[in-house]
């Protein structure tokens, strides 16, 4: 079928033909592999700067600055020797040419002209080993071997940066809380630059903020509210991209009840005003349990003005339960509030997720109910799954910290879940994962934004997260979300569980303390193990007894020990889990996203640095096609059941996107916004839709627009 | 007989009494489709313009003069002439939005040049559209045919001719620099335009096809001799200008044959057989790939894309809060 002529093809052109069918209506499967070898031939090994040894390697890389000496100096020649060879001996090769293609752009290291390539991929694994295992030679190898076998792969900014000398940080992901007074709000643009610099996502609370017109030291008609704050944010991630290597993301969390809430989402309609128009700041709704209530009776919601609030009850609006104090606050003539019909806010949020995708959705009380540390969480982040909590700092006159309270950093990596299954030992993977990701925290102190760098001390809270569900499902012909689909996550999900909390109470034992406030904890009272010592959470049908063959998963009575010795041990990381929405990384692991289902057999990806690439559904074949269903063709229901059955085994939260054919109404959205709260599901995050190309107008024979 | 002086009051619009099903359907789709150019954050493209050569940067502003050019007579002639001769007062509408949708497009090269290029750049581009003999004759042929008086089914060929073919040429210059990984916010908004200027060659074609059904076999034949003679002359045209744009840059094979496919789906839209055969008219998979707007996966902290529409709003009733 691939002729001679098509070699002559460059690889741009080889790739794009995975998107168009052949003669026969096969998918170019056999194109896209030429594609990454032609990739090799004719970009990689041609610009790749050659070395006689390692040594000669070595000794270049830390001279001319380009590798972190302090990394290499931990561990003797022999050793530096012995896991390059074993990593080498693996031969490893992409599967696919954006895996390669996103691997060279992105994240190999490069000269500085950028012009030549000094690292291969198990260059970079082995830095990455190295770095986290701090001397651990035993370490070293397990973390190795545990990612160039593809089991586990740190996030982006871990494994793009780890042993490099000139370098962003290695954590992903922060949260900053804004209070309301001008320090705070200066203090907080401050940060959100500071740590865009560093090349990580920034969400902020804007929650607590006094709304349009509120009245400033008793002048009425003051206040600007959130947009103008929302407006200085948003240039400020645009001004600190172009520092960092990273693209400047932030997103901006508001509570369904704060009175500039419709303002807020007005922000991203489709014809508003360039002066409140938000163009790539994300948004995020915090919507408590009442508001459903309230919609239930088709009654209209009281919105409550945060500085009323903060007077009447002496805490920030944010630290709030509303569902609990919401009638009492109505009754209160001292809070002043407006209103809106209930139904009509929630048909608004599904118009402006119509036109923009946004807002992110979190269910307030269902957060906080799972949360089993004590404190509120009020926000999550740019990927809408980590959820913790966090504490209000203060502010001197000169902008310096009259109190340094906790904000919220994690640090991200996930499983490929079909590697860990065929690794058989999922708790060696996911112990060496959670020793991974702990070293990150340990490694991390962020000295610019204090209240940060405190969070992350007293925590050391990670996110281990999960991808290629959907690709592993499919390879072993299992519909996702079918019943065997989603039982087998939730086994799944619960062993993961066991072993992260296993591992980490390990390190709370190596290094003889736990996380700060673990004595409040449900671990500490021991509730938290409940439900896995009152129930079995193991296979029930054959079919998923069968995905689990010769894998140890741990019985009730297994759990009992591991209770046992949490209560008396305590855990190390105060949050373990937050499955992450995994763009990049899934690419160059050949995985589906997350737990999500695909989006497209061939999936068209386009980001600044590597334009638009072609990507096909990992482990799809032309003979497996049936089982690789589109986001699209499963249907909101069955994806919230998926994801409801690894919530359930998540301390933090889950990156959920929902997909619809653009046909669908706000009615549509707003039933599975229902659904998936009332299954338990934390946060939501994209809402995504499909616009079918009218017929007779669509391009022939292309493989991502045909159904 | 005063009274024939007057205007003619027309027939006040029923949407709920359609004499052709398509005019809802087109008319849905493009009101969902409705964007403005300020929804693509255009400006995250200013890095990778600045890695252009001059070169590079004076043919990009050239070919979005040019395009703007052919929207702005879209909007201000082509779209109103078609008007008189809408069938349905639903037709009509249609060709409203039409209309309105081309003067945006227009906007947009505007909205591209502001955001990337110096005043300067952007006059010496406007100049030489003006003055460039091979674009003045593609847009002279096309308004000859709009002229008051004209054959209705004329204007609409070409009419399909310039939605479905003229534009292609410049088109393919975006999808080039996107698929190298350039200009990736622009390419999002060209595929926007191509997005609507792919439904309204395709709903002026059917409009065409309609009325070409009810005509003779002689007068048939007779206009069907006319489609291919303007698509000749266009083509000829069109061959010039691609020379003389894209020979520089070494691209002008890849750009006629995607001349070529973007031809014979012109003469597709209305009803007719292809001109060019397969082996001239395959498209670098590249190009043909990246005309899809669906499903795109883009990484949504540094573009829009292009797969979001205005949605349809219903209420939630009491039987959905069951709970």
């Amino acid at each position: 079928m691939l002729d001679n002529d098509l070699i002559t093809l460059d690889y741009h052109a080889l790739n794009a033909m995975l998107n168009l069918y052949d003669g026969d209506g096969k998918i170019r499967f056999d194109a896209d592999r030429m594609a990454a070898r032609q990739y090799f031939l004719q970009h990689v090994n041609q610009n790749t700067v050659f070395f006689h040894s390692l040594d000669e390697k070595l000794g270049y890389l830390v001279e001319e600055g380009y590798y972190e000496e302090a990394v290499l100096d931990q561990y003797s020649k022999n050793f530096k020797r012995h896991i390059w060879g074993e990593a080498y001996a693996r031969k490893f090769r992409f599967p696919t040419f954006l895996g390669a293609f996103k691997y060279y752009t992105s994240y190999t290291l490069k000269t500085r002209d950028g012009q030549r390539f000094l690292e291969r991929y198990e260059d970079r694994v082995v830095m990455t080993a190295l770095a986290l295992a701090r001397g651990d030679e035993a370490l070293a190898m397990s973390f190795m071997d545990e990612i160039l076998s593809g089991r586990f792969q740190p996030a982006t900014p871990t494994f793009l940066n780890a042993g490099k000398a000139s370098r962003g940080e290695l954590i992903s992901c922060f949260l900053l809380r804004l209070e309301d007074n001008m320090e705070s709000i200066g203090r907080g643009i401050n940060s959100a630059l500071q740590l865009s610099k560093r090349g990580g996502g920034v969400a902020l609370l804007l929650t607590n903020i006094r709304e349009h017109g509120a009245p400033i030291k008793g002048i009425e008609n003051q206040s600007s509210g959130v947009i103008p704050v929302m407006k200085l944010l948003e240039d400020s991630f645009s001004y600190a991209n172009q520092l960092g290597a990273r693209q400047g993301a932030g997103a901006v969390y508001l509570s369904a009840h704060h009175p500039d809430i419709m303002r807020f989402l007005d922000t991203k309609r489709e014809n508003a005003d360039e002066k409140i128009r938000i163009k790539t700041l994300s948004l995020g709704v915090v919507i408590p349990d009442i508001t459903f209530e309230l919609a239930k009776r088709n009654a209209d919601m009281y919105l409550f003005s945060p500085h009323d609030v903060e007077c009447v009850y002496g805490v920030p609006f944010s630290e709030i339960s509303i569902t609990e104090k919401y009638e009492e606050m109505v009754d209160d003539k001292r809070i002043r509030k407006s209103k809106v019909n209930a139904r009509e806010f929630f048909q608004t949020i599904a118009e402006i997720q119509f036109e923009s995708g946004y807002p992110y959705v979190m269910f307030e009380d269902t957060v906080n109910r799972m949360n089993p540390i004590a404190g509120r969480i009020n926000m999550s982040n740019l990927c809408s799954e980590i959820l913790q909590v966090n504490e209000a700092s203060a502010f001197n006159d000169d902008l310096s910290y009259s109190h340094i309270g906790t904000d919220i950093s994690c640090n991200l990596g996930s499983l490929n879940i079909a590697k860990t299954i065929d690794g058989k030992d999922l708790g060696a993977t996911v112990g060496a994962a959670v020793r991974a990701l702990t070293a990150v925290s340990e490694m991390s102190a962020i000295d610019s934004v204090p209240s940060i760098r405190r969070g992350n001390d007293e925590s050391h809270a990670i996110g281990l997260g999960q991808m290629n569900l959907h690709g592993f499902l499919a390879r072993q012909h299992v519909h996702y979300g079918s019943p065997e689909g989603v039982e087998f996550t939730s086994v799944y999900f619960a062993a993961v569980a066991y072993h992260a909390l296993r591992t980490s109470c390990e390190l709370a034992q190596e290094r003889g303390q736990p996380f700060k406030g673990f004595e409040t904890s449900d671990y500490a009272s021991g509730s938290f193990f409940d439900k896995y010592i009152t129930r079995d959470w193991l296979p029930e049908s054959d079919t998923v007894a069968r995905l689990f063959d010769g894998i140890d998963l741990p019985t009730r009575a297994e759990w009992e020990v591991l209770k046992a010795d949490v209560m008396k041990h305590g855990l190390y990381n105060r949050n373990l889990q937050a499955v992450p929405p995994t763009g990049s990384i899934s690419y160059i692991n050949n995985s589906t996203s997350s737990i999500h289902p695909i989006v497209s057999k061939v999936e068209i990806r386009k980001e600044g640095k590597i334009g638009r690439v072609y990507y096909p559904a990992a482990f799809m074949d032309n003979n497996n096609l049936e089982y690789y269903r589109d986001a699209y063709e499963i249907g909101p229901e069955a994806l919230i059941d998926t994801y409801a059955a690894a919530t359930e085994h998540v301390d933090q939260g889950l990156s959920l996107t929902l997909f619809f054919p653009a046909e669908a109404t706000t009615r549509d959205i707003n039933r599975a916004q229902i659904y998936a709260w009332k299954k338990g599901i934390k946060t939501i995050y994209y809402v995504r839709l499909r616009q079918e190309a009218l017929e007779g107008t669509e391009v022939q024979g292309c493989v991502s627009c045909t159904l | 007989m005063k009274d024939m002086t007057h205007t003619p009051i027309p027939r006040a619009i029923n949407w709920n009494r359609l004499e052709d099903e398509k005019d809802l359907e087109v008319w849905n789709r493009l009101t969902v489709n409705f964007w403005l150019p300020e929804k693509v954050p255009l400006s995250n493209d200013i890095p990778s313009w600045a890695t252009l050569t001059d070169h590079e940067k004076q043919l990009t502003i050239r070919v979005f003069t040019g395009l703007t050019l052919l929207d702005t007579i879209q909007n201000s002639v082509g779209a109103p002439a078609l008007m008189p001769d809408a069938i349905t007062p639903h037709e009509e509408a249609v060709l409203t939005n039409i209309a309105f949708m081309e003067a945006v497009h227009a906007r947009s090269y505007s909205s591209i040049f502001s955001t990337l290029c110096s005043t300067k750049e952007i006059d010496e581009a406007f100049r030489w559209s003006e003055e460039n003999p091979l674009l003045r004759a593609k847009a002279q042929a096309i308004l000859d045919t709009y002229a008051p008086g004209n054959d209705p089914l004329k204007r609409k060929i070409a009419s399909v001719f310039l939605e479905s073919f003229l534009f292609y040429s410049g088109f393919y210059l975006p999808m080039y620099w996107s698929s190298r990984a350039k200009l990736t916010n622009t390419a999002d908004l060209i595929r926007l335009i191509i997005r609507d200027e792919a439904v309204h060659g395709y709903y002026i074609g059917y409009k065409f096809q309609r009325g070409y059904e009810k005509l003779t076999e002689l007068e048939q034949q007779k206009l069907k001799d006319y489609a291919f003679s303007l698509m000749f002359e266009l083509y000829g045209i069109e061959n010039k200008y691609t020379e003389e744009l894209y020979d520089e840059l070494g691209l002008t094979e890849d750009v006629k044959v995607f001349l070529h496919y973007n031809a014979n789906k012109a003469l597709q839209n209305l009803g007719f057989e292809a001109l060019f055969p397969p082996e001239v008219s395959e498209v670098n998979p590249t190009i043909l790939a990246a005309l899809s707007p669906d499903s795109e996966n883009h990484d949504f902290f540094s573009g829009s894309g292009s797969s979001y529409v205005i949605g349809k709003a219903v209420a939630t009733e009491d039987e959905d809060w069951d709970f």
